[in-house]
């Protein structure tokens, strides 16, 4: 996998994790700006979908495909599920799922990174 | 992150309940991928294990569905779920470690969820306590 786009994707996801912590804090309900950044990191997590798709198709290295697209998909879930729970209900605990979801992110993004290089 | 809950929403799924379930839903997903990928590719090489891991998914799979729905149903549906759990995550744990032959590979469970950064073990004492939490307003 490209290697600086999971660095950044896993900064991105922290970054969510951390905003939304400060939002809990001060008792902010997710605004604008908070689903703004969740939208860029809907973007990218869309583009390493099909970066990944591409650079599976061409390689000869032999990685667990199904796993490796679930994992793709899987990711690109969460910024929409995420947010169809946390704006269900409007308050702290509903803005706290964003917390969840950043720090999902970088798991699922380190798993990724394990089914590729186990395919050598 | 979970069952869109039923119209008028029950204790179990607002405030931190919320919270609660999503990271349910997260190992609903997790555990339901993982022994599906396991039990469809290789249930012959640690059965124990892998069966033990769907037992485990469809717990979690319960647990999500009873606290994200709010019936009376639902919520025994969640006690029971989430009580199975954790006699399962202390059960399984304890056994990884005095048996470990007993299992060929590992499970959600195994050393008390280490592999899953032990939130495994967490995950039912949250749940558990905020049943008990969320009970009188029923």
């Amino acid at each position: 996998m490209i290697d600086w786009l999971q660095s950044v994707l896993t900064l991105a996801a922290l970054g969510l994790a951390a905003l939304a912590g400060v939002y809990v804090a001060v008792d902010r309900l997710t605004d604008g700006w908070l689903l703004a950044y969740v939208a860029v990191l809907a973007a990218g997590l869309v583009a390493q979908l099909v970066v990944g798709i591409v650079l599976l198709a061409r390689t000869g290295a032999d990685v667990n495909g199904l796993v490796f697209v679930a994992y793709l998909v899987g990711l690109v879930l969460v910024p929409p599920l995420s947010t169809f729970w946390a704006l269900g209900e409007p308050s702290r605990a509903g803005t706290a799922v964003y917390i969840v979801a950043g720090l999902l992110v970088p798991v699922l993004l380190l798993r990724l990174d394990q089914i590729w290089t186990a395919g050598g | 992150m979970a069952e869109r809950p039923a119209t008028g929403r029950g204790p179990t799924s607002t405030g931190p309940g919320r919270v609660l379930i999503a990271v349910y839903a997260v190992f609903a997903l997790a555990a339901t991928g993982r022994s599906s990928v396991q039990l469809l590719t290789k249930l012959d090489e640690a059965p124990v294990s892998y069966l033990l891991s769907a037992g485990a998914a469809a717990v979690y799979i319960a647990a999500t569905v009873g606290l994200a729905r709010s019936t009376a149903a639902a919520r025994r549906l969640a006690q029971a779920a989430i009580g199975v759990e954790m006699l399962g995550v202390l059960a399984v744990g304890t056994a990884s470690l005095l048996h470990p032959g007993w299992f060929a590979d590992d499970t959600v469970w195994s050393g008390f969820g280490a592999g899953y950064g032990y939130v495994p073990l967490v995950l039912p004492m949250a749940g558990l306590a905020w049943l008990v939490r969320t009970r009188q307003h029923r």
